[in-house]
């Protein structure tokens, strides 16, 4: 009905990736079976979505001792939270007020179980673990973007931002994957 | 008028100001050639902040942009810069800076 129920396709990809943390390859086309979500249930899993990226680096930058993956973490930081911003701006705008709701739940779950698995984890071992997990993540955002999202969205608000925050995820994900190709390197020499 | 106009004549080209739009993360133009003493305004169309970075020997860092907002450089010494986002490394842009 609202344009705002596209974004809980984004909850399946988030999912997905956020329990296969390793697993580049993403969950493909749309989910055969959306959530059907209220407009603020909706609005709620679009910032948990943002907040959960956001959390994990704050978690890899008190864990990783490499500069390049603390920068990346940093962007990521920065970055998701002005998507946020602007989401939130956008509900708000919208008369929407972001309500808990079961997929965001079972987001923050995935993310804890994402948590989970890097916990145990240091050194470069955290490093490649944590950064093959932000490849697959960003991957199935973007494919969530282009294939579902971008094409499917018929308010223009938000189609706007979709297309404003997709070079950023596409950015993102190319530098995860320069990140991951070099952390790679070494990992060889040193075993 | 004719001492002025020679005057005007002798202090050489006027600076001018070239912008440099950010917008999905990328830098347009990304090359751009400037003359010494010309100004360079970098302006954030993104959502997300950006930088434009330079540590080569020609070295400037705008600090981070959010949306709209503007940073700047005075081009002092001629040379070749390549610079990028500090935030999005994959973000690359080259000033040409001409010696007049």
């Amino acid at each position: 009905m609202s344009a705002f129920h596209r974004l809980a396709a984004l909850a399946l990809p988030f999912t997905l990736t956020a329990a296969l943390h390793a697993q580049a390859t993403p969950a493909g086309p749309a989910p055969a079976s959306a959530p059907d979500l209220s407009d603020p249930e909706v609005a709620h899993v679009a910032v948990t979505a943002n907040s959960i990226d956001i959390d994990l680096a704050k978690f890899a930058q008190t864990r990783s001792h490499n500069a390049a993956v603390k920068q990346f973490a940093a962007t990521m930081i920065t970055d998701h939270s002005a998507v946020n911003t602007q989401a939130a701006a956008l509900a708000k705008k919208l008369g929407v007020t972001p309500a808990d709701n079961a997929v965001s739940q079972s987001l923050q779950s995935g993310a804890a179980q994402a948590r989970k698995s890097l916990e145990p984890l240091s050194g470069a071992a955290f490093d490649r673990a944590y950064i093959a997990r932000e490849v697959a993540y960003h991957q199935a955002v973007l494919d969530a973007i282009d294939k579902v999202l971008i094409p499917t969205t018929e308010n223009a608000e938000l189609k706007k931002l979709l297309e404003d925050v997709r070079p950023a995820v596409a950015t993102h994900l190319e530098h995860a994957k320069q990140l991951h190709t070099q952390l790679a390197a070494p990992a060889k020499t040193g075993q | 008028m004719i001492l002025w106009l020679l005057l005007l004549l002798a202090s050489g080209p006027v600076p001018k100001t070239h912008t440099v739009e950010i917008r999905g993360m990328e830098f347009h133009p990304a090359e751009l050639t400037v003359t010494v003493g010309d100004t360079v305004v970098w302006i954030n169309h993104d959502i997300v902040p950006h930088t434009a970075t330079a540590s080569t020997s020609i070295k400037w860092d705008t600090g981070q942009l959010t949306q709209d907002q503007t940073g700047r450089y005075l081009a002092r010494k001629a040379g070749v810069a390549h610079y990028v986002c500090a935030l999005h490394p994959t973000m690359k842009g080259t000033l040409v800076i001409r010696k007049e």
